[in-house]
């Protein structure tokens, strides 16, 4: 506090009042994270994104030796021997070892899932490896695009999928182990299946016009939270026991179950040798680590090595007896869970709660303290940011943007229906305010019962522009659990497990008694397979556009779906109509992908989740056996909610409503992109920028009435009731499809990046959105630019339905750190959470921007149209401010936060 | 053409700035949500226009009008290869298109416009209606609306303008925040007879009232009429036992009210009042581009600016005199 401060406050003390604990004070400074992480950080910056073959080649010569065997144990034998075979890296400062690969940011094929893209590259790769090498001078300009992606090939490294890096000498072996799997990958099997379909033309088409984007068996894995219960509380030399028991008491026995009972005893035998692969694993780590430590001069990382190697050494044999030792379990099976399929959003789940009786236990034996957890836990921020996906470029891209949505909940109810938040909590938010890497992201489950400190704890977290904390709704959430798996029998206390897979798909948990230090303690995790993997992102708006075409998609010139041929009169009948359609493309994506799905459980069922996700082990099945306590978990997933809501809203007012055009008129001003030149031409793809062409004003009139119809995000109930429409029919609609677990599915509002890609093939939309250009964010969000009336207005919008009615709903917001600045900042910033929740919004998320944002900003201010500023009694739009004070509020906004 | 004027004052006509006759109706330029730095917690902002006052400083010079009025956001037109748009819609011919591409237009036409045709067909919004009218149970209840989201500590905040200009719209509306137990801030002049004034504040927990000059003349060349009736309704205001907390707010701005002699007399007129709260804001040019949008000229393009020493060494001066004094966002709420 400076000379100036204090003498307000002495000021206003002799008023009687009390300032101290009013606004302006400036919160703590957050400590600088530990040095380990500082010296691991430096070397996760210089290093690649990797893939290699090691896994592979182990994986696909144990499946081949034991060729002819029951299929379940067959698979577990080969994820749990690759394993056992992957070169252990330890280094020099870690204290948690373990990654994917021998690489640190290192991943590698499945070309068991998906051998098409390798097989047909096959010939320019081995092309590639006789190619002599580049110039050194090639090789290092190269090195330095991207970050840590290998966006081309360069020296000894080729490129694949523009991301990974891959060793020329690993190339044959790629190609040859991809060979094995022509025609009978994952992916060749269901699409030889798929064929028989006499849709199976309806399906190519819909994926061609990208009208739905990509395809189940990419990713089989994930969105979903993963459970840690059963190695905390057994360890894996007692999970093999219990495999023999169990193996003695079910091999032979169908129990009641005439179709899968038989089944169990071939699961035990499966589980077993997938422990054993776990443990051999973790064992060979402590080797390492003890091969190290005898080739070490400096006696401080002699010793650490040797400490790594008897916490692995416990890890691989006995149940955690540290809270070091607990972690380092709960990342061994997360990356043995990520390892096992191409997988993305395979999520940590409640971890600060799974991990208190350990953490609380060291704590009262004083063996840690609070400075040695915090600094564990930046250090598994570093191994959680390494996990990458090795997927196709279009779905580590085109989907992902390279994230892999480990993500990790904080907060929400226990077991008895009391706050959740641990102690260990809120070391876990200081750990990643200290350390600030993207993965894993954070989520509060907000509940009004949540402990104000640990709000703001977490609100803190979320003003340092990282983007979390997000901020989830967890009686929304608990209420979303009871309506879909009610059916399946969940009660009030599981519905209380639930969290967050992947970015933002709720997923079902359960609360399983972890004995730990004399005393029995409830902890929460996953219980479900995938909440995902039913029909993937589908463009609402790009089927509104086929209806006024007639099923015809004029960017290909091919129809799609069958001609409606009806003369459109009516609102209603649009709507009809662009039900249908939905129907039509939703009715056979289903189908192919539950049939890639049902392929994918036969073939490949998951060796290392079977063994941890609740009931697998009690009922002696794997997870594509329904072994999981829930299973209707398979969704439909939305791209473009609020670009199809707005259009709907412009169409209603000015063909039907005021009828200042017809629905023709309009149409053909969407087919001629309102006279502007489109985005293919101009190569622009800012929603901001339009070039005329010379027939432009003929469309002059449509255009500018499509703009200023009624849009979402004003508390405008023309366009909202829409909004409420929809998700009234979706309600309904959607459990008329049924996934390959037999169960009905459900709207998931999750667009991740696809809003691009969905957005570029759609012609120009009735809202006034340009052909080419992105969809609207969010699945709540305003559409940029178009949300006049603030914040509030935006929420009242947003809730005029029921959240729970879905998966998850998705608001993105932009704030200026000058409004959240200082501790009073940080209060306003839970107050708009908080309203928020109240209304019942699942969701949100903020940008927090800072001046380096404000710096492009004015490079290319078109991009950053909604950014506004604040100073001094006055706001005002970013870009309708002159440079001079666009300069000044930069040099300013540095100076505050300085 | 915009007109060659060079004071803002001249600018403006005096049926510009007359209180309309609507019955109770208010004339309102903008409703900001989420508002953090004008008065306690999260609050909305209510900036109703029209203004008693003319500074030649002003960042919303827009304000100042009451009634509907036409901005044009020049800079803002994208659409600039054929668009005919707004010169097709206009009925007046007051826009023309130049040989650049630009539109132009006669604000001689444009500023007695009643019916803006030209705004809702442009679709970057370069020409448009400012000034809205509302009902005051339509103002309410977006305001109940608004409760919702503002936390235990905020509440609404009129600002302008001068939001007392249309006292009786705003007392309408204020009695209904009473009922509904809304927290309630002002940002005024003050610049009103007194029994309007006494009236306004009753309903008003919270207000900044800005003292721009202690000098009478100096405060008629900066804004256009003098500081007498501004400092007695503050001390009216003190002596009727108003219980609201109140800071006085001042633009601070170089070669016009930045010496230590105003300093001083500012502190003397707060002590004989018992006042100990001041706000001196930094002079700043973010409302340039609204004085060419409106098609005035700003005078201040090129002078008033404070250095953070000077305004550091003026916060001192009324920190000796135990005033707390509050500089740009910093006001303890």
């Amino acid at each position: 506090m400076n000379d100036a401060q204090s003498k307000i406050y002495d000021i206003l003390k002799a008023r009687g009042i009390d300032a101290e604990n009013a606004d302006g004070i400036k919160e703590e400074d957050i400590p600088e994270a530990s040095e380990r992480f500082s010296k691991l950080m430096e070397i996760y910056y210089s290093m690649k994104v990797t893939a290699d073959m090691e896994i592979p080649y182990w994986y696909n010569r144990l499946w081949w030796e034991n060729d002819g065997d029951i299929l379940e144990v067959r698979r577990a034998r080969a994820v749990g021997g690759a394993y056992a075979h992957s070169t252990p890296t330890v280094l020099p400062y870690e204290k948690l070892v373990m990654s994917k690969t021998k690489n640190f940011r290192g991943a590698f094929p499945f070309p068991w899932v998906c051998a098409s893209f390798f097989n047909s590259l096959a010939e320019s790769l081995m092309n590639e490896v006789d190619a002599p090498a580049e110039s050194e001078a090639d090789a290092v300009s190269v090195v330095g695009a991207g970050g840590g992606n290998v966006t081309e090939s360069y020296g000894d490294i080729i490129s694949i999928a523009k991301k990974f890096g891959m060793r020329k000498e690993e190339i044959p072996v790629l190609v040859k182990v991809s060979k094995y799997w022509e025609g009978i990958s994952v992916e060749d099997i269901s699409d030889k299946y798929a064929q028989m379909l006499p849709d199976y033309d309806q399906f190519k088409r819909n994926m061609d016009a990208v009208v739905v984007m990509f395809d189940s068996f990419a990713i089989p894995q994930g969105r979903e939270v993963i459970n840690y219960y059963m190695p905390l509380q057994y360890g894996f030399d007692r999970i093999i026991q219990l495999c023999d028991e169990k193996i003695n008491e079910t091999m032979g026995e169908a129990g009641e179950d005439g179709i899968l009972g038989m089944s169990r005893g071939y699961y035990y035998a499966a589980m077993k040798e997938i422990t054993a692969g776990l443990s051999k694993w973790c064992d060979n780590y402590g080797k390492r680590a003890e091969d190290l430590a005898t080739r070490e001069p400096d006696e401080e990382v002699r010793a650490n090595y040797l400490e790594i190697a008897q916490v692995m050494h416990n890890v691989a044999h006995k149940r955690p007896s540290t809270f070091r030792e607990a972690l380092q379990m709960t990342l061994c099976c997360h990356l043995g869970v990520v390892n096992e399929d191409p997988q993305s959003g395979q999520s940590i789940g409640r971890l600060g709660q799974v991990l208190q009786p350990f953490y609380e236990k060291d704590m009262e034996d004083g063996i840690t303290t609070d400075e040695e957890v915090i600094e564990l836990l930046e250090l598994y921020r570093i191994k959680i940011t390494c996990i990458e996906c090795f997927a196709s470029a279009g779905v580590s891209g085109g989907v992902l943007s390279g994230n892999t949505f480990n993500n990790l909940s904080l907060g929400g109810q226990n077991y008895d229906g009391l706050s959740a938040v641990t102690p260990l909590e809120y070391l876990i938010v200081e750990a990643a305010m200290r350390a600030k890497t993207p993965q894993p992201t954070l989520s509060v489950l907000y509940d009004e019962k949540t402990p104000e400190d640990f709000l703001m704890k977490a609100a803190a977290c979320t003003k340092l522009g990282m983007g979390f904390p997000a901020w989830m709704n967890n009686q929304t959430g608990m209420n979303f659990m009871l309506r879909q798996y009610g059916a399946e029998g969940m009660d009030l206390y599981d519905a209380r497990a639930w969290c967050l897979g992947g970015c933002l798909e709720s997923a079902p948990g359960c609360f399983m008694p972890l004995d730990y230090n004399g005393k029995v303690t409830m902890i929460p995790g996953g219980a479900s397979p995938t909440c995902g993997t039913g029909i993937h992102f589908t463009g609402l708006p790009k089927i509104l556009e086929l209806v006024l075409t007639n099923g015809l998609d004029k960017r290909t010139g091919k129809q799609v779906f069958p001609p409606h041929n009806e003369k459109i009169d009516t609102y209603e009948q649009m709507v009809d109509l662009w039900k249908k359609y939905l129907d039509i493309s939703n009715r056979i994506v289903n189908r192919i992908n539950n049939m890639q799905m049902d392929i994918w459980r036969k073939y490949n069922m998951p060796a290392v989740n079977s063994l941890l996700k609740p009931d697998c082990f009690a009922k002696g099945q794997h997870i594509g056996n329904c072994g999981s306590r829930y299973n209707a978990c398979i969704n439909f997933e939305s791209c473009g909610t609020i670009t199809f809501i707005n259009s709907l809203a412009s169409i209603k007012k000015n063909v039907f409503d005021d009828r200042a055009f017809t629905l023709e008129e309009m149409t053909e001003a969407l087919v001629n992109n309102f006279g502007f030149k489109t985005a293919y031409e101009t190569n622009v793809f800012s929603p901001d920028f339009r070039e005329s062409t010379e027939s432009a004003s003929k469309y002059d009139r449509i255009f500018a009435a499509c703009i200023h119809a009624p849009k979402y995000g004003n508390a405008d109930s023309y366009v909202d009731s829409l909004l409420k429409d929809y998700h009234m029919f979706m309600l309904h609609y959607l459990p008329t499809l049924r996934s390959y677990y037999g169960k009905p599915e459900y709207l998931c509002q999750i667009s991740v990046s696809t809003h691009g890609p969905q957005g570029f093939v759609t012609l120009a939309t009735p809202d006034g959105r340009l052909a080419g250009t992105t969809y609207s964010d969010g699945s709540v969000s305003a559409a940029a630019g178009t949300d006049k009336n603030g914040i509030y207005a935006i929420f009242e919008s947003a809730t005029v339905y029921d959240h729970s009615q879905n998966q998850n709903a998705q608001m993105n917001l932009k704030l200026h750190p000058s409004a959240v600045k200082g501790l009073s900042g940080t209060r306003k910033l839970l107050d708009v959470i908080r309203a928020y929740m109240r209304k019942g919004g699942f969701h949100v998320q903020f940008n927090v921007v800072g001046s380096d944002t404000l710096k492009e900003a004015q490079k290319e201010p078109d991009k950053y149209r909604d950014l506004m500023v604040r100073v001094a009694g006055f706001t005002q739009y970013w870009c309708e401010i002159g440079k001079p004070i666009q300069d000044e509020v930069i040099y300013r906004t540095e100076y505050d936060q300085a | 053409m915009p007109p060659a004027a060079h004071s803002p004052v001249k600018n403006m006509k005096a049926e510009d700035i007359r209180k309309p006759d609507m019955e109770k109706k208010g004339l309102i330029f903008d409703i900001q949500a989420f508002s953090v730095h004008d008065g306690p917690g999260c609050r909305t902002n209510v900036f109703l226009a029209g203004c008693p006052l003319q500074c030649k400083w002003c960042a919303n010079p827009e304000s100042w009008i009451c009634k509907k009025h036409l901005m044009f956001a020049e800079k803002m037109c994208k659409y600039d290869h054929g668009c005919r748009a707004c010169k097709d819609a206009c009925p007046y011919g007051s826009i023309v298109i130049t040989e650049s591409e630009k539109p132009r237009i006669n604000w001689e036409i444009c500023k007695n416009c009643r019916t803006f045709e030209c705004t809702g067909v442009c679709p970057n919004n370069v020409l448009k209606q400012c000034v809205k009218e509302y009902e005051p149970e339509e103002l309410v209840s977006i305001l109940r609306r608004d409760f919702n989201n503002w936390g235990a500590e905020g509440g609404v905040t009129f600002s302008g303008g001068d939001p007392m200009l249309q006292h009786e719209f705003l007392i309408e509306v204020l009695k209904d925040c009473r009922k509904w137990n809304i927290h309630t801030a002002i940002e005024t002049s003050a610049y009103f007879p007194e029994e309007i004034f006494l009236q306004v504040m009753e309903y008003i927990h919270f207000a900044f009232i800005d003292v721009k000059n202690m000098d009478s003349i100096a405060h008629e060349m900066g804004t256009g009429v003098g500081n007498e009736r501004i400092l007695s309704n503050i001390s009216a205001l003190k002596a009727s036992g108003w219980k609201g907390r109140l800071v006085l707010r001042q633009p601070t701005i170089s070669g016009y009210n930045d010496s230590d002699e105003n300093a001083r007399q500012l502190i003397a007129f707060m002590q004989e009042n018992d006042l100990f709260e001041v706000n001196l804001l930094k002079f700043h040019r973010l409302g340039t581009t609204k004085w060419e949008q409106l098609g005035k000229t700003y005078e201040y393009s090129d002078h008033g600016d404070m250095s953070d020493q000077r305004m550091k060494e003026l916060q001192n001066i009324y920190l000796k005199a135990n005033i707390a004094c509050y500089i740009g966002d910093d006001t303890l709420f």
